[in-house]
């Protein structure tokens, strides 16, 4: 099967050589149009995102596929500002142009000075370029090319704990950016009979259809192509011709020409074989949705939305509060939005990837925050949970904006062993609690500074869900402690507000981490065999347990109890975050293929 | 109550002693897990400054995560704990309408640790490897009065591409060979058309005659015979269109069965489960002594000098002694108790040369440095007793033994052709030039007078080919005669060479009968000489002795005394040096300690090795670790190893000995009957990344012989049977043709994970209590608290009008101050 594939592979490079002659690719081609405008500005590519690339047992939208392509060659960077997917037709239409550019990623900052070294002993006069290397992490092949950064490589290569993986990722690069992977990659015609166990042919197996053979250098006369079988022919031939003018257009920078040929192309490929098709409305949001960054850029908005609630807060100010409450809800809804259209897109739940995690656990927790805030708007607790939300929501998402290659964005199929709906409930149970657990930290510190500007001690008397209970009843006198006194003020304190969100929080989701561990029990008992392996992940979602176990004994016991609180709760977060950050990317266990 | 016991009680009624257990518990819990990390330079701001550590793994501890958390002081503190909370409980809380939640939680933790107690306490798990089918294969007696024959030679193996099994004797011998299996093989005619099968081509080489038999998993009535073809377009076909019969040899009986499997083996993780399995050579069953007290972390080596490592990794002596005892009836050596002298985590056999003595055999070893003009130098090292090590640089470059002068003059003479046409009296013998670089357009040479008749030209030349445990050397020519032009590969030994039919295969040219030559008017020897090599070092006749025979540059070879050190100035400002020079090597072999940054991660044991002894003896064998513990070579899977060694008791008799886990038995043997993958979209890519499940179909055989009814076992979806659970675990993927393996389109056999669940329920219950519990606790007690106080405010309210004192029923009161 890898020989016919390497035979494949081989008769697309003839076929790319082919089209090179065919379309004088050997003159550099204008990557600036007249205007002065760069051409990838000028080229319209969304039509495309209405078409279907079949890759690795899925269909994506050709934007969200040319993605995560160039992914694997540049990382989370883009070449010259250009978006991914004009840089794959780029790449493979005009391969010389990209001869010398830096284009590799190198995530590892020591591989990269250790390639820089090997560079600058062979070369000394790129100094400058092994700088923005350092920096950007953007390597070029034709560095990498030089006597003895080889010998450096494969160094790196054998050394399979600590730099093989990145040897794997770059040697990765360079296949994919090969042009002939990226025509054979193309995988956008359905077979002919519309089955979902055959694979997609690659557009590179029809495009000489219908070719003057007079044009084609003698490999590709030799062997003509033949239509694939099933697929009306005319239609095929159609799809080469205008294949063949957006690459004859994007040769000249004929920007007009690849934008017509792109919209003939985004209506002909789905028209070849319609009952295989997928929903191009889907396609196209999905091609939306990456092109927008995830409308992981929300982030921005719950920024704000924490210093106006934060101004509101410490200063009471009312118009704070009004204006902090109305932005954290426009950005629930735009992160509402996402979620939804996450889950539309992959045509799954998204909570299956550590992208998916980070941000529907946010999501689940904020969107809590704002049904709570519902039923606490006319009591002190109001704008607290907000607060709490907005900064859980700010922190994941500006990690999944910040943090393309830890939190991959990417779409992919689950493990087998993920399809379970014990996982599912498992899973979100489980976030929500960690959700919940950085908010109630988020109040506990809240409460910390509040002590740390020299208040005095002070806690909610009856608890979190207590103080709700009778703050939403209107009996602040008994939330703040004053049962025994009915005509003390009825105003509670920052410090007992504070304290009792941080209870509130914490008293759910302390049921629900329980909850979710002993859900995620029973999906390991039907699944690996055994409900408990001691395995990192499950041990230290147990010491987060074991942590609020000790907050609840202790406030019983100790006198200052908001403060003892507060301390918990954020060691709790800590514990929490190092089971999410630390144990699943450094201590690797059972768990880290979900 | 006495004192003593009233303090104990006091103790176990503390929040502050349960305070105390849960943060030891906390503590000990990540150790044990996630490791510690502790500075080792004092500028402690800097990250490399820290490393980390599992405690757990140290050589005091040796433990694997589930004995760090079945250890004596982990238990001791889950029961201080149940004990704790039990007495408080009874003691400090009220069981009252408020008290539920609490009471439910405590009472619910203390039911889970019990159910885990049950739980752990019996707790076995493994795993067992399942072939999808066997092949048998035999030979059928010629029936005496007509009927089906008497199976008469009788031979079987798991069907696994490359495993073969010879039947019958003499001129009645059959070679079987699984070439291929097509585990989705279509069928193209008859009533199942368009249906699949699991599907074994077997490759036969019988007597007179060679095919391919395709066997059909259960459809025996689908057998048939492939034969060979002259056609190059379809050079095989089916039998009966040649012959008009579906069999080419109907005495030869092959057939596919279940390969069931009858034992688990455990898993090293819950505890170590080593075993070191014993069987007298040429029996077929192992017997299993199990070896407790050996370590899995940490390597144990009396005599560091007895291992190979690589310079940055000393290892200090750490010896052990562990008894291994016969613990089984039948075992072949049972009043013997062996040891386990050694351990090592991670490593690999490898050899190494040493210089020997002059009382050891020669055996040329050197290491050779050429250097240009400009100084750029390559090392090689060069083995004269192996012919893919002896030459390098594409054979320029060797290293040969002589064991006398002739032998030395032969290799000075460069290779050539003797070609001889005796009917016209010609006689010659030419120098093969360049012929490595020969293309199809190279010009004919005449044979003799250019109007001979007869004409030649050079392909290509191989030096040192093994054949048939014999090294030879062949030169492939074209020849042009008067019967037409054709292809030779004519041998150093001329009794091999042959000519090539049309589209015809070297390799089975080179094992055909009959004819050996289309036109054998012409004789072709080659004379290999020096070969391609233009430096050609040569050790010997006389013990040490090194020349080199250099050809470089130069028409006429010329001979230097090599001196090891110095370099030998060559043509063209080539030098060449000999580094290091053992003219008796002696190879050594050892345990290579596989250096930390090149282990696999997820490696585990699979690369341990243990040093085994008998009793007292300071001597010991290194044996490699084996997964699984096959039978025969013809039971191995793909991608597991069967390397047992001997081994030499005291009273001089021998041993096999496997070192591998212990194995139990199943409450009966299970059988693959088929094996599923469902895919995404696209259908299976060759990549995991297009599957979406896998399943197993397996039965168990019931004690009457029969096979029970299908059972899938799939993943998230286990299935049971006798007290055990089956779960889906590891599979057979495609796997391409490599060292010298043939190419397997997987999915013949699955991997089983077995195990038992007692107490679950038990652990589940006490789960929910205790979750029913946090819910009452946290969200019933407030509303209840609420109603108590408002009662307790119109009771106050209320005497205070009435102007009496207010009066409380006893609960309320402690419930609100609670």
């Amino acid at each position: 099967m890898r020989d016919m594939t390497d035979a494949a592979s081989t008769r697309m490079i003839h076929f790319v050589l082919a089209l090179a002659a065919m379309l004088g690719f050997a003159m550099p081609a204008p990557a600036q149009a007249p205007s002065g405008r760069p051409f990838h500005e000028l080229v319209d590519l969304r039509p495309l995102d209405s078409v279907a690339v079949f890759t690795e047992g899925r269909l994506k939208s050709f934007g969200s596929f040319a993605n995560t392509q160039m992914q694997f060659v540049t990382g989370p960077r883009r070449v010259a500002g250009q978006p991914s997917d004009f840089t794959y037709l780029d790449l493979m239409f005009r391969p010389k142009a990209y001869e010398g550019a830096a284009l590799l990623y190198v995530k590892n900052k020591q591989v990269r000075a250790r390639i820089s070294d090997a560079v600058l002993r062979a070369d000394l006069s790129r100094g400058e370029e092994m700088a923005a290397f350092g920096s950007s992490g953007l390597v070029s092949e034709a560095a990498l090319m030089l006597p003895g950064v080889g010998a450096e490589l494969r160094a790196m290569e054998a050394d399979l704990i600590r730099t093989a993986k990145e040897m794997d990722s770059l040697k990765g690069a360079l296949s994919v950016k090969d042009p002939a992977f990226l025509l054979s990659s193309l995988r956008v015609i359905p077979p002919g009979d519309g089955s979902p166990d055959r694979p997609w042919a690659s557009i590179g197996d029809v495009m000489l259809l219908g070719a003057d053979p007079s044009t084609l250098p003698e490999q590709a006369r030799e062997r003509p192509q033949a239509p694939l079988p099933g697929i009306d022919e005319a239609r095929q031939r159609a799809v080469a011709a205008n294949w063949r003018a957006m690459v004859s257009a994007w040769n000249k920078g004929d920007a007009e020409g690849v934008n017509a040929a792109v919209r003939s192309l985004a209506a002909g490929l789905p028209a070849l074989v319609p009952s295989a098709y997928p929903s191009t409305e889907r396609l196209s949001w999905e091609g939306w949705y990456f092109r927008n960054g995830n409308l992981s850029r929300t982030w921005l908005l719950y920024l704000v939305s924490t210093v106006l609630l934060l101004l509101a807060l410490v200063y009471r100010w009312p118009w704070s509060m009004k204006a902090g409450m109305v932005t954290f809800g426009i950005a629930l809804g735009m992160q509402t939005f996402a979620v939804m259209l996450r889950w539309y897109i992959s045509g799954r739940w998204p909570n299956s990837n550590m992208f998916e995690a980070v941000t529907t656990a946010a999501w689940m927790g904020t969107f809590a925050a704002f049904v709570a805030e519902l039923f606490l708007r006319r009591t002190a607790m109001r704008g607290l949970l907000a607060l709490g939300g907005s900064v859980a929501s700010m922190v994941a998402l500006m990690a999944a904006y910040l943090l393309p290659v830890q939190l991959n964005p990417n779409i992919s199929n689950m493990m087998p062993v993920l399809h379970d709906l014990w996982l599912y409930i498992h899973t979100n149970v489980i976030i929500f609690s960690y959700a919940l657990i950085f908010m109630a930290a988020v109040t506990a510190m809240a409460y910390l500074a509040w002590r740390a500007l020299g208040n005095g001690p002070a806690h909610a008397r009856v608890g979190g869900a207590g103080a709700a209970i009778e703050m939403a009843a209107g009996d602040a006198s008994a939330a703040s402690g004053a049962a025994g006194a009915p005509n003390a003020p009825a105003r509670a304190s920052l410090g007992e507000t504070l304290d009792g969100v941080t209870m509130l929080l914490t008293e759910v989701s302390f049921v629900m981490l329980w909850a979710g561990i002993v859900m995620g029990a029973i999906w390991a008992d039907h699944s690996w065999g055994r409900p408990w392996g001691w395995d990192p992940k499950e041990v230290f979602a147990l010491n987060t347990f074991v942590i609020f176990a000790l907050l609840i004994h202790v406030r019983w016991k100790v006198r200052d109890k908001g403060l003892w609180t507060a301390v918990l709760a954020v060691a709790g977060a800590a514990v929490m975050l190092f089971n999410w950050i630390v144990i699943n990317f450094v201590i690797a266990g059972l768990h880290s293929y979900a | 109550m006495p004192t003593p016991i009233r303090a104990i009680l006091d103790l176990f009624s503390s929040v502050r002693f349960g305070i105390v257990i849960l943060a030891v518990l906390f503590v000990y819990m990540s150790v044990g897990s996630a490791g510690i990390v502790y500075p080792v330079h004092p500028n402690v701001f800097h990250p490399d400054a820290w490393v980390h550590a599992q405690v757990r793994q140290w050589r005091p501890f040796e433990m694997t995560e589930f004995e760090w958390f079945h250890w004596w002081p982990f238990d001791v503190l889950l029961g201080l704990l149940c004990a704790n909370l039990a007495v408080t409980t009874l003691r400090r809380i009220p069981f009252r309408p408020v008290n539920y939640g609490v009471w439910m939680i405590h009472s619910g933790i203390i039911v889970l640790v019990v159910g885990s107690v049950i739980y752990f306490g019996t707790k076995v798990e493994g795993e067992v490897p399942v072939p999808r089918r066997s092949v048998t294969v035999g030979i059928l007696a010629a029936p005496a009065g007509g009927g089906a024959g008497e199976l008469v030679a009788e031979a079987t193996m798991l069907a696994m591409p490359g495993n073969r099994v010879t039947v019958g004797e003499g001129a009645d011998r059959y070679e079987v060979e699984v070439q291929s299996i097509d585990p989705e093989w279509e069928m193209l005619s008859g009533d199942d058309r368009g249906a699949r099968a699991y599907s074994v081509n077997l490759s036969v080489v019988g007597p007179g005659q060679r095919f391919i038999r395709q066997l059909v998993a259960g459809r025996p009535h689908y057998t048939e015979d492939m034969v060979f073809t002259q056609d190059p377009k379809q050079p095989v076909k089916r039998a009966v269109k040649e012959t008009g019969k579906p069999l080419v040899d109907e005495r030869l009986f092959a057939a596919l069965d279940y390969g069931p499997a009858d034992r688990f083996y455990l898993k090293n993780d819950l505890e170590k489960s080593w075993a070191l399995y014993v069987r007298r050579p040429g029996e077929a069953k192992w017997v299993q002594r199990p070896v407790h007290g050996l370590p899995l972390y940490n390597d144990c080596v009396g005599d560091p000098g007895e291992v190979f490592a690589s310079g940055s990794d000393a290892i200090a002596p750490h010896p052990i002694r562990v008894a291994i005892p016969p613990a089984a009836e039948g075992d072949p050596a049972p009043g013997v108790t062996l040891e386990a002298t050694g351990y090592l985590r991670y490593a690999q056999s490898r050899s190494r040369w040493r210089a020997g003595g002059p009382g050891d055999a020669p055996n040329a070893v050197a290491a050779v440095s050429v250097a240009d003009r400009e100084g750029r130098a390559m090392s090689y090292r060069l083995e004269s007793r192996d012919p893919q090590k002896r030459s390098a640089d594409g054979g320029v470059l060797a290293l040969r033994q002589v064991s006398d002068e002739d032998q030395m003059r032969a290799f000075m003479a460069q290779p050539s052709l003797r070609l001889r046409v005796p009917a016209k009296g010609i006689d010659l013998l030419e120098t093969v030039k360049d012929a490595a670089l020969a293309d199809k357009d190279a010009p004919w040479r005449p044979i003799g007078a250019p109007d001979s008749g007869y004409g030649y030209r050079v392909v290509a030349v191989q030096d040192d080919l093994a054949i048939a445990g014999r090294e030879v050397s062949v030169a492939i020519l074209e020849l042009r005669t008067p019967a037409g032009e054709f292809r030779r590969w004519a041998f150093s030994d001329p009794t091999m060479s042959r000519d090539l039919r049309e589209g015809e295969d070297p390799m089975a040219a080179m094992k055909r009968g009959g004819e050996s030559f289309i036109d054998a008017s012409v004789e072709v020897e080659y004379l290999p000489g020096n070969g391609l090599a233009l430096a050609l070092l040569v050790a010997g006749p006389e013990d040490g002795r090194l020349r080199l025979i250099d050809s470089l540059g130069r028409t006429e070879a010329r001979v230097l005394d090599v001196e090891p050190g110095r370099a030998l100035a060559l043509a063209a400002g080539v030098s060449l040096t000999v580094t290091e020079w053992l003219p008796n090597a002696v190879e050594e072999t050892r345990p290579f300690v596989v250096p930390a940054e090149q282990r696999q991660r997820d490696a585990r044991e699979l690369f341990a090795m243990m040093r085994l002894s008998n009793p007292g003896d300071a001597a010991g064998e290194w044996l490699q670790y084996h997964p699984y513990v096959f039978d025969t070579p013809q039971d191995v899977l793909r991608r597991y190893w069967f390397r047992p060694s001997r081994f030499k008791l005291p009273d001089g008799s021998e041993l096999e000995v496997l070192f591998s886990r212990q194995r139990l038995p199943l409450p009966a043997p299970v059988a693959l009957d088929t094996f599923e993958l469902a895919t995404h979209v696209g259908g299976f890519s060759g990549q995991s990344s297009s599957i979406r499940n896998y399943t197993s179909v397996i039965r168990f055989r019931d004690p009457k012989g029969e096979w029970g009814a299908p059972m899938p076992v799939s993943v998230n979806e286990p299935a049971e049977f006798g007290g055990f659970s089956y779960f889906q675990s590891q599979w057979d993927p495609p796997d391409e043709a490599r060292d010298g393996r043939l190419a397997s389109a997987g999915l013949n056999y699955t991997v089983l994970g077995v195990g038992n669940r007692h107490g679950v329920w038990t652990q589940l219950a006490g789960c929910v209590i205790a979750c029913a519990g946090m819910a009452y606790a946290f969200y019933v007690k407030p509303v209840i608290k609420r109603r108590n106080r408002r009662l307790v405010l119109e009771e106050i309210a209320r005497a205070k009008a009435e102007g009496r004192a207010p009066r409380f029923p006893h609960d309320l009161t402690e419930s609100v101050h609670a």
